[in-house]
């Protein structure tokens, strides 16, 4: 199973990287784009940092309810979507 | 030293003028009495009542605690806009302290005041629960102040605030019900007020919603030509207004017809008793 950070041949980390940037909405950019807000890559690395197990969500829409950020703060999402279509494009999408 | 020369006789009577009270009109006087009755008499109009002046509330107590740091919450700039970050986790806050002095702050104009407030409000209100239906009567106070401002974009974001207030938990459209008599005469005032019209100087008739109204007012672009409750004939205008959700009107009626739908049984009678005009959207 792949971790966040694997080692490379070479011995040195190997850092998750940008495969495409996405051109249309789904739940999974909105997620990502709530995880990006609050300053981390994706679920893996909050999950990773912060050393828990599950992410608050909405039950109806599944999308995230609140994350804590780096510096303890809470951010607050609401349940219906909040990435627009002009901020798509600025979602990241990693893979490992 | 110069000599002093005596004025002509049309620049002393000019002067005069100038300095000469202005003679009062006393055939003027005001309607139903017996002066108005005789010949000659000029009867003026009633003074305005003011009922669409605006009313500033003064500094609040939303305000004055922010500035003593009373509240968990920092502003957070994005390339999205501003966001509120919460130093503590909203489900741990005390509702009947903090509700009420957010509501408080509604009345604010100036940012970031406004901003927190009402994103505050959306936040709490949001993931508040059971939490919100006893606070209810704390509420009652800062939303009436907030609609007797008679501001405009105070009043349109209170009426969005309401409407999230009723569908935030069970049993809140209920508990409002008591005091529709203390919110809904403003409603009633208001509930007309669809459109500002102005005339342009060809004698042309251009609708603008009614942000754009006092701007053009104040450039002094156009001369002032105000209907309220009137319709007015749009031509082939567009009311963005009613687009972006800040027509007075419709989002009174909008508002009302959530508090009949959430209100249960006696929503529709006290309505009906404080905005006679208003008809139920479940019976029709």
């Amino acid at each position: 199973m792949m971790s966040l950070q694997d080692i490379g041949s070479n011995g040195k980390e190997v850092q998750p990287k940008i495969t495409s940037r996405p051109k249309q909405w789904t739940e999974e950019i909105e997620n990502l784009y709530r995880f990006q807000q609050a300053g981390y890559r994706d679920e893996l690395e909050y999950k990773q940092i912060k050393q828990v197990d599950g992410v608050d969500r909405w039950p109806e829409t599944g999308y995230v309810k609140k994350l804590q950020r780096r510096d303890n703060t809470f951010y607050y999402y609401s349940r219906k979507r909040e990435c627009e279509d002009n901020d798509v494009q600025k979602v990241k999408v990693y893979a490992y | 030293m110069p000599t002093a020369y005596a004025l002509k006789e049309s620049n002393q009577k000019s002067l005069a003028a100038m300095y000469q009270k202005p003679k009062k009109d006393h055939r003027v006087t005001e309607g139903f009495t017996v002066k108005a009755m005789m010949k000659d008499s000029i009867v003026v109009g009633p003074s305005s009542a003011g009922s669409f002046q605006e009313r500033p509330s003064g500094p609040t107590a939303f305000r004055k605690c922010y500035k003593r740091g009373d509240f968990p919450i920092a502003l957070e700039h994005g390339s999205q806009g501003n966001r509120i970050a919460w130093k503590v986790e909203i489900e741990k806050l005390d509702y009947h302290h903090y509700l009420p002095l957010f509501f408080d702050g509604l009345c604010d104009t100036i940012h970031p005041y406004d901003f927190f407030a009402r994103q505050g409000i959306h936040d709490m209100l949001e993931h508040g629960g059971m939490k919100i239906l006893p606070v209810i009567p704390q509420l009652i106070i800062p939303i009436k102040n907030a609609l007797n401002t008679r501001n405009k974009p105070i009043i349109c974001i209170t009426l969005k605030v309401l409407q999230h207030l009723v569908v935030s938990a069970d049993m809140v459209g209920e508990a409002l019900v008591p005091y529709y008599r203390q919110i809904l005469p403003i409603f009633n005032i208001f509930k007309n007020v669809n459109k500002i019209t102005t005339r342009v100087e060809e004698g042309k008739v251009a609708d603008i919603a009614f942000k754009d109204f006092d701007e053009l007012l104040q450039n002094r672009l156009v001369p002032k030509v105000r209907t309220h409750g009137i319709p007015v004939n749009t031509g082939d205008g567009i009311d963005y207004s009613q687009q972006k959700r800040e027509n007075i009107g419709d989002l009174i009626q909008e508002t009302l017809e959530i508090f009949e739908l959430y209100g249960g049984e006696d929503a529709f009678i006290n309505i009906k008793y404080m905005i006679p005009t208003y008809e139920s959207c479940i019976y029709n």
